[in-house]
Formats: structure tokens, sequence, C-alpha cells
């Protein structure tokens, strides 16, 4: 019972963690229609930076500068890089973003070296909130968890509830149609990726204290992100906040998970024969916690391309 | 870097005995094929930057025949392809022995890459200096006359920690193994389950997982605690075994760890108090035996900026050692007899601050002392800019840490 | 026609007589460039002409190298077929799994369809160190190369012939096949699948048959890998390979081709050789990158063919002034960019900043090219600096003595055609 309660606290707050990465990720894709490679490295910034910081301002105003600092870098590279080659089509969008993602980890490694770094969290934050069991639940998961929801809610209440909401929402549909309206559309796309860019800063501020910060951050989350923005389906941020949790429970609770295929069969008396063909039917559930993920895109594209809660175009 | 510098007297070197014809003794150039860009450069760097040190100090010493040892450096960019493809470059330049260490897999190609030049150019042999790949099958399944490895394994390793622990009586009746899924983390399941016997402990758990993709350990603490375990034997390196570290600590695990690599430069400092207690074994410890390596490890400060750590020590006493062989075998018609050096290197015993190393000639596996040290605020040298350090618990003397020949081992012996 | 032909043979000519001229670790490097080009102009066929983004095209590489091991080491060793013949069974299982992969993933569209391939590419990598069977584990699965036809197949230059021929023959029949129906439906498929469905094409079907024909020649490229270094490893599925001939395929120029092959060559090349000089070498390979996809849109090729147009327009003679400022403006810009990459590298690594925390306020000199730099004088900043400015000048010039021929020679055709129109038509 505490395994099982420890684990689905695990997935949601990891869950959100991928949320808070993503949200920005569907956002750009849904108003610009491009697929930013670079998303993850702004999350990989947005934790250097706020490693930088933190001697001199503290966690708490180095999180919030962070944040400002990657969203200006996000604007940057929409209005000098994005915007010129916007005239050839998506595909060259996306390779720019690649191009991007590419040189933003090797200045990385330039000015911060190869190795992690010692981005911690302040030892004011890092106790227990509570007992499960024999183990300890830390209170700054669950605060990277809070961090995570706030912004949801914020976001949403925003894009819903404002006038730049419903002017950003309207560009999504149909940005002709605003922009004939007289508002400025490519400022609008410029801040939105200002603000998707700041949100995975703001991940990586928080989120970096608590992993490891290391110039290889950006791969490592980078292919969950598009899994997570594809099965909740591209520019549907509810979409994206119902893939993460999915994608972070699947992942926390599989791990538990020692059977296999062949264990499978064995109910039906077929064990020895499965053990002895090997290969995919003994594999360990547990061993492929990391592949799962890519099975269900695969299987959410095959089936239902526009994701979980995406709309048909 | 160091490439753009002799490049020229390279050229000019070539140029010079090919217009001489038959000069005096060719110099030696040994290759270093490492992973020097990428998400793994990290560790490549350490290997190039030592074995550029450990090359200066033959140098200084006089070289081989009469002229200075030239080191070239190729990067193979991590993956086994890339290592191969700059192999034949190295081998063009003329190379004459390769230094690699940061990938068992690249390890694996170059050991059989080499291993199939020979056999096509008898005559022209190129030699293997692994010194740090630490895969079980190099010296067994792979074993080769022509490729020697100075670094431990899995086996040695296990088994210095167990005996360490258990003679300082923190290992516990209970250990829990908990490793990456491939070649190494396997290896090092086996040589846990295989000590438990002598260890006097039971195994009551373990795991193989993903390698660098988990970034919540945390089911897997819960594992542990579950099963009760006293000590975590594990061969995680980086962000694996940094992330297991901390979220054992969130998770609130009391548990003791035993780890192959927690000494890789930045653990320390990500870690934090969290690593206070943990033990880790390695091939150098300045204050182990005495205190017999402080002057070798200020040397290497002085020259380079830290004190050697990680892969660096290991890596310094292998070229040292291929060095000492060295100085036993004479140009002939100015160039190096490649099998000669090898016998050599077989029959060589190098006096090391921790104690002798000897390279046994069935497998080309170095018999090393190990040191197996504790994380302490005790420490007398300071790690990673923390108040931590490790603080050597024993010193095993290379016969107390050896594990025996594989049996997959077949030598081929040039007749 | 003709000149494109006679440059062709110069090329092939070039390439037979290379391994005569070249050093050994050339000939090394092209084997690599020829394979890279393969990979590229097969990549191309789905991307460039067919339009269909595919990001994970190093699977049917690496299905082709792997199977071609597995043949190698098959028959106790001795290899299924004879060793020339070798990349048939790369071609043979890019094909068969190019059948399967393509007919899920071309159910589906533009992102969704570069998604599906992503994720094929992804499970394949995630799955493959766990199948040791099939994909070795992470050592990979290793073999050797069997002598065949009287030739050793030892040395590299016999290699390097093999790759060759096989490489020439490959894009022949890849442009053979540009001129059969379904090449020119592949571009179809690009322009408005509608209408080709409209006119009775089924367009699922050509779609799966271009993607398969496209992995088939991937799985060749797979396979002369595979004979190249004699071993396969899952590494090969990695998205950096898919990355990779994506990047060389658009740098190259995806619309024109041979683009994709002059691309990954000239990529392939710099790799080899800038990846020994420097350890950011990527952050420069990054840098071209960007720069060629903001200023250079079509691929190199596409800017060698507007040349080649201006040249034919203006004559060479007016373009060669800003031929060669722009050379010197790219040359100064990179020199400008090295030196600040290269100090930046040395002042930020982590034995330069202990040495300077031991120095106190005199941070010590750094040697580079040859000389002495101090990293807080401004006069070493100024070295960049100056070079920035200077190379953005000549940029500009050269751009505006571009500009100013091809519009003297715009308005003395507009006036050798028709005088009378000439003063009213303007462009």
């Amino acid at each position: 019972m505490d395994y099982f309660v420890v684990s689905l606290l695990n997935g949601v707050i990891y869950g959100l963690l991928l949320f808070m990465v993503s949200a920005g990720l569907t956002l750009i894709f849904g108003m610009m229609g491009i697929l930013n490679f670079a998303h993850a490295s702004f999350y990989m910034l947005g934790a250097y930076f706020a490693y930088a910081l933190q001697p001199y301002l503290g966690f708490w105003l180095s999180v919030v500068v962070a944040t400002a600092l990657v969203g200006l870098v996000g604007v940057v590279a929409e209005r000098y890089f994005l915007r010129p080659v916007h005239k050839y089509g998506h595909a060259h969008e996306l390779l720019l973003t690649f191009g991007l993602s590419f040189i933003i980890a090797e200045f990385v490694k330039l000015f911060f070296g190869n190795f992690p770094v010692n981005y911690r969290i302040p030892a004011s934050l890092s106790f227990s909130a509570f007992q499960i069991g024999p183990s300890t639940y830390p209170f700054y998961r669950l605060l990277i968890g809070a961090v995570a929801l706030a912004m949801f809610v914020v976001i949403y209440l925003l894009l819903t509830r404002t006038r730049v909401g419903i002017i950003v929402r309207a560009a999504i549909h149909r940005p002709a149609m605003v922009e004939a309206l007289g508002h400025n559309v490519p400022v609008v796309f410029m801040v939105v990726f200002g603000v998707g860019a700041a949100l995975a800063g703001l991940a990586g501020a928080v989120a970096g204290a608590f992993y490891t910060t290391n110039p290889n951050m950006a791969i490592e989350l980078g292919v969950m992100v598009f899994v997570v923005v594809v099965i909740g389906g591209l520019g549907s941020l509810e979409g994206a906040l119902l893939a993460s949790l999915l994608i972070g429970l699947i992942t926390s609770f599989s791990i538990g998970v020692d059977y296999s295929m062949a264990s499978l069969l064995a109910l039906v008396g077929l064990g020895d024969w499965a053990r002895e063909v090997g290969g995919l039917l003994t594999l360990k559930l547990s061993s492929l916690s990391g592949t799962i993920p890519y099975a269900l895109m695969l299987v959410i594209l095959l089936v239902r391309p526009y994701g979980l809660l995406g709309e048909k175009e | 870097m160091a490439n753009r510098a002799i490049f020229k007297p390279l050229m000019l070197c070539a140029a010079l005995s090919v217009a001489c014809g038959m000069a005096s003794a060719e110099p030696l150039k040994i290759a270093i094929v490492e992973t020097l860009s990428g998400p793994q450069a990290s560790t490549g760097l350490m290997y190039r930057d030592a074995t550029r040190y450990a090359v200066e100090r033959l140098n200084a010493q006089g070289g081989w025949g009469g002229e200075p040892i030239k080191l070239l450096q190729y990067d193979s960019q991590g993956t086994p392809a890339g290592a191969a493809e700059k192999l034949k470059a190295a081998i063009a330049d003329g190379a004459q022995m390769v230094v690699q260490g940061a990938s068992s897999a690249v390890a694996g190609q170059l050991s059989e890459d080499i291993r199939k030049y020979d056999i096509r150019n008898p005559g022209k042999e190129v030699l293997f200096l692994n010194v740090g790949a630490e895969a079980m099958e190099l010296t067994g399944s792979k074993c080769n006359f022509h490729a020697f490895r100075f670094a431990g394994n899995s086996d040695i390793s296990v088994k210095a920690l167990v005996r360490a622990m258990k003679s300082a009586n923190t290992l516990g009746t209970k250990v829990y193994s908990i490793n990456q899924n491939y070649s190494w983390g396997v290896d090092m399941q086996h040589a846990i389950e295989r000590d438990a016997a002598e260890g006097n402990y039971k195994v009551v758990g373990e795991t193989l997982h993903d390698v660098n993709k988990i970034q919540d350990f945390s089911p897997y603490v819960q594992k542990i605690i579950a099963s009760g375990a006293e000590t975590v034997i594990t061969g995680n390196w980086s962000n694996d075994l940094l992330l297991l570290m901390k979220a054992a600590k969130a998770g609130g695990l009391k548990a003791r760890f035993a780890t192959t690599f927690l000494d890789q430069p930045g653990n320390l400092a990500n870690a934090g108090h969290v690593a206070l207690g943990a033990y880790v074994v390695h091939p150098f410890d300045a204050e182990a035996n005495g205190g017999a390596g402080v002057s070798m490890a200020d040397e290497f400060k002085a020259k380079v900026g830290h004190y050697p750590v990680y892969v660096e020590p290991q890596t310094l006493f292998g070229i040292e050692m291929v060095g000492a062989a060295l100085k036993k075998v004479a140009p002939e018609n100015g160039k190096l007899n490649v099998n000669k050096l090898a016998v050599q290197i077989e029959q060589t015993k190098l006096d090391t601050p921790m104690g002798a190393w000897t390279m046994r000639a069935a497998d080309h596996q170095v018999l090393l002392p190990m040191v197996v040290s504790e994380v302490s605020t005790g420490a007398k040298f300071k790690v990673d800019g923390t108040d931590m350090g490790f603080k050597p618990v024993k010193l095993l003397a290379a016969s107390e840490a050896e594990a025996p020949v594989q049996s997959t081992c077949k030598m081929r012996r040039p007749s | 026609m003709d000149s494109r032909i006679i440059l062709g043979a110069i090329i092939v000519l070039a390439l037979v007589l290379a391994p005569a001229v070249l050093s050994p670790a050339l000939v090394n490097a092209g084997i690599q460039m020829l394979i890279a080009s393969l990979f590229a102009c097969a990549f191309s066929l789905l991307c460039g002409q067919a339009g269909m983004l595919s990001f994970g095209h190093s699977a049917f590489f690496g299905v082709g190298a792997f199977a071609t091991v597995h043949a190698m080491n098959a028959v106790g060793g001795a290899g299924l077929l004879p060793t020339p013949f070798m990349p048939l069974v790369g071609a043979v299982t890019g094909l068969l799994v190019g059948l399967v992969a393509g007919w899920f993933a071309t159910k589906r569209t533009g992102v969704y369809f570069a998604m599906i391939t992503l994720a094929i590419g992804e499970l394949l990598y995630s799955l493959a160190p766990h199948l040791g069977g099939w994909f070795g584990g992470e050592a990979g699965v290793s073999t050797m190369r069997m002598p065949a036809f009287g030739l050793s197949f030892g040395s590299n230059v016999q290699v390097y012939y093999l790759t060759l021929a096989w490489v020439l023959l490959c894009l022949g029949l890849l442009y053979l096949f540009t001129r059969t129906p379904l090449g020119r439906v592949a571009l179809g498929l690009r322009e408005n699948t509608r209408r080709l469905r409209f006119l009775g094409y089924n367009v699922h079907m050509a779609s799966v048959l271009v993607f398969a024909v496209s992995t088939m020649f991937a799985g060749v490229a797979g396979a002369l890998q595979a004979i190249n270094i004699e071993s396969a490893n899952y590494v090969l599925f990695n998205l950096d390979l898919s990355a990779e001939v994506l990047l060389n395929s658009y740098i190259g120029g995806v619309t024109f081709f041979l683009g994709p092959a002059i691309g990954a060559a000239l990529m392939t090349f710099f790799g080899y050789v800038v990846s020994d000089l420097t350890t950011s070498w990527l952050l420069y390979k990054g840098l071209l990158f960007v720069a060629v996809m903001l200023f250079v849109p079509r691929g190199i090729a596409g800017l060698v063919q507007t040349v080649a147009a201006s040249v034919r327009r203006c004559g060479f003679g007016a373009l060669a002034a800003s031929f060669v400022l722009h050379g010197v403006a790219a040359a100064l810009l990179a020199c400008g960019t090295v030196f600040s990459v290269e100090m930046l590298q040395r002042i930020f690594s982590q034995d330069y900043l202990s040495l300077a925390r031991l120095g106190g306020k005199a941070w010590p000199a750094i040697s580079l090219f040859g000389e002495s730099w101090r990293p807080l004088a401004a006069a070493t900043w100024l070295v960049p600096l100056v070079l920035f400015a200077i190379g953005l000048l000549v940029l500009r010039e050269a751009m505006r003595r571009w500009r100013a021929a091809i519009e003297a020679a715009t308005r003395g055709s507009d006036e050798a055609n028709d005088p009378a129109v000439a003063s009213g038509a303007s462009t």
C-alpha cells in the first residue's frame, strides 16, 4: 500500500514536471506549427541560469530572474532566427530549432564544463514533508508539483479569461483573420514563443536543483516531451496535462513490475516455451519502462493522430 | 589543440625520414582515440589529459630510442563506428599503440579491429592499451595478445569492496544489488552474487535499470527499503549514481552505499552530505599507504591544475608501466618491435605508491592494488570544493584483490 | 546537359584515381563520405522529392548494417554471399523492413508522419540493447571480411573501390528511379496528394513504395558501413544519426538530386578534419548549420545554381570582384568566430579557472595559434571584434557589388532585347 501511494505521488509529480516543459511546446506548435526542438534546451538554460545566479541572488530570486532570462532568449530566437525562415516552410523552421538546440547545448558545455554542476536545493527547503511507512517524502518534490499546478492555473486563466488570451487563442486558429482585424500577429507569436520558453526555463530552474544539472539535460528530457505533446494533442494545453500525468504514472508504476510476457504466458501453461524463445518475451516490464512511452505514442499516432484531447483539423 | 602543435614537427619528421632514407630511431607514436566531444566527453577528456601528462613525463626521462614519444589524439565522438574510423587514421599516421578507456563498447570495437589488423598485417602490429574500460569480456572472450587492460574490472572491484567492508564491519548481512542494464551492470551483478559466500551476506534484491534514462529513482529506493538491505552495492556512474543517491536521501533510505564510481568529478559536490558514509573502490587515494601518493599527486596538480582523481591515476600508472617496458626494448632498424614490447610488458613490475602493478600473461589483465575509501569530512584531500573527501579504509594488495582468469579467454600468442 | 555529363565524368574519374594520390587517412575519410552521400540521397528521395520528413531513417541504416553483419558471420564465418555482393543483403532487409514500417507510417502525413518515424526509431533504439541475440548488446556484433574473387579485402583501398562501385551504382539507380512513373508520382506526393487521388492513384500504396525504395538504399548504405568497419552496434539507431542525415541533406539542398550527396560529403569531411583539431567542433558544426539555414536556404547546391545562373547572366568578369570579396568576408568572419570560441573555451575550462583562482588578480596568459594572449587585456578581445567588423563591412561591399552587377546585366539585356520597352519596364 505504501509502495502504491509513493509511486502514485512520484508519478504525478514527474508528470507535472513534464507538463511544465511541454505546456510551452504544445502552445508554440498549436500557434505557429513549429515543432520546437530547442524547447528542452530552454529547460536546460533555466537550470544553468539559476545555478549561475544563485550565489548572488539567493534561490527564489534567481529562479525568477532565470525564468525571465530564458524568456528573453526565446524572444530573441523567434525574432532573429525563426522569423526569417518562416517563409521557407515548416521543415526549415524545425531544422533551425534543431540547430539552435545543438548550439545551446554546446555553449552550455563551453561555459560550464562537461560535468554536472553543483546546483542544489537550499537547505531551508530540503526537509521531508511526511512519512509513508518506512520512507519519507521530500517537501521539495511537492513544491515542484505545486509550481506546475499553479502555472497551469495561471496559463489557463490567462488564455480563457483575458483579452490577450482571446487574441492568442484566435491567432492559433485563424492568424490571417486576426491580423486583418488589426492585431499585430507577429508580435503575438513572439510573445507566445517567449512565454513558452520562459515556462520551460522555470521548470528547469526549479527541477534542476532536485535532479542533476548537466549538459545532457536537454537530450534526456527532450524526446519524452515530444511524446507527451503528441499523445496529448498538438496545441491542447489540457491534453498536455493529461498526457504528462499518464506518462508519469506509467513510468513510475512500471518500474515496480517485474513480470514479462513469459510470466503472462505461464498463466496458460506456455511459460517454458516462452522462456526458451527468449528475446522480447522474457523482457521484464521494469526494464522496459523507458520504452513504453514510445510504444504508446506509436499507438496513438496510428489510432488517433490528433491526440487524446486534440482537435481534428 | 595538442595535435595542431605537433602537426608541423610531425610532417617535418616524416619528410626528413623519407629524404634521408633510414635515419636514427623513428619517434614512437602513441595515439589516443577517445570521446573528446559530445555527451560523454567529460570522461574522455580526462583520459586524454592524463595520457598527455604521462607521456610528457616519459619524454622528460628521455623518451624512447633517443627520440621523444609523440602523442597523437583522435576524437572518436563516443561511438564504436567513429572509433573504428579514427583507428584507421591513427594507424595510417604511424601510431604503434592506441590508448582508450572511456567506453567498454568502444574498447570492444578497438580491441577487435586491432586484432584483425594485426592478423592482416604481420610485422606492422599495433597494441591496444585499455586504460579504463572495465567490461569483463575484454579480458575474457575478447582477450587478445596485443591488448592490455590497465584498470580494474567488476570482479576485482566487488571483491575489494566486500573484503574491505567486511573487515571494517560495515557490510552487514543483507546486500541489495542495483546496476545498469548493460554488460557492465550485468557483470557487477554476477560479481555481487558470486562473492556472497565469502562476504557472508545474502543478496536480498537485484535490479537492472535502463542506462542514463531514469530521472526518478524513488520507485527503486522504495524497493530497496522494502527489502531491508543494509548495504547497496552499485556500479552506476554519472547521472544514474547521483540521482540514485539523491533519491535515497529523499526517500529516507538508511542503507550504506558501496560504489565503484563515486569519485567522478562533480558527484560529491552535487550529492552533498548525502554521500557521507558511502564507500568507493578505486586504484589510488593520495592519503592511502601512509600518504605515499602525495608527492605524485602534488606534481600532477602543479602541472594540470587538480589532483589526480577517478580515471587519471590508473592511466598514469598504465602508461608508466608501458614506459618501463619500453626502456627494456631497444629499437630494431630504428623501429619498435611491438611483439617484443608486449612480451616485455607481461614481465614488467611497476612500483606505484599504492603497491606493485604486474601484468598477468594469461589474459593481459593488470593485477593491481585497490583502495577502498569512505566519504568523510575527515579526509585530508577535499574534493570538488566541498568539505568532504575520500578517506582510505583499507588498501588491498594486488594478490588480495585479484580475480581469477576467465575460462572464456583463449589467447593466441604469436609463435 | 552536355556540360553536366562532362562534369560528372570528371568527378567519377577523380574518385577512381583518388587512392593513388591521397594519403590512406584521406582514403578512409573518402569511404565515410561516400557512405554518407548514399544515405543522404536515399533520405532525400523520401524527404526532398516525396516531401515526407522522416526522423527515424537511421533505423533502416542500422537494420541494413546488422543484417549484413549477420550474413557475413553466417555459414561459419564464410558469409552468405561473396563479399562484393553483401550490400544486397542490406538492400533486401531495408526494403522489407521499410515496407512494414512505411505501411504504418504513411497512414499519416506531415508532422504526424515525422513523429511516427521518430517513435519507430526510438522504440528500436530502446529495445535493441535488450535483444542481445540480434543486436549484440552494447558491444555490438563484429565480423570479418572474407576474401572473394582473388581479392583479400584486407586493405582499405579495396574497400574504397567496393564502396565507390556500389555508391555509383545506387546513385545511378536512384536517378533512374526519378525518371520512372513512380518517381514522378513521388513528386506529386509532395505537391498535392489530393489531386493525385483524383487522378486515380492509390496514394497510400504509392507512399509505401517510395518509402520502401528510400529505405532499401538506406539499407545498402548501412551494409557498406558494416563492410567497412566490420561491425554493427545498436547506437546506429540513435536519433543523432537520423538528425545528421537530415542536417547533411538540407545543407546540401534537398531540391536537387545530388545536393544531399554534396552536403553529406562536405559535412563528413568537416567533421573528420575539424574533430581532431578542437573539442568545440560540434559548436562550429551547429553554427555552420544555422548559418546555412538562415542565409542559404536552398542549400549549397542551391547556392551553386544561383551563382552559376548569375555568372551566365552577368559574365564572370563583372562578378569576379564580388566573389573575392565574399570569400574574404567569409574567411574574416570565420577567423573571428574561431578565435572567440577557442579563447572562451580555454578561459572557462575547469583547469584554467582553478589556476586563475590560485593566481589571484593576474590571470595567466593563454597560448593560442602560436601566440600568447592575456584574457583580461582589451587588446586580446579587440582582435575578434576587428575581424568581425571588417568582415561585415567587406560582406556589405561584396553584396552591393553583386547587386550592382545583376542590375547592370538586367538593364543591359532589356536594352538589348527591346530598346523601346527597356525604359518603361523595370524589375
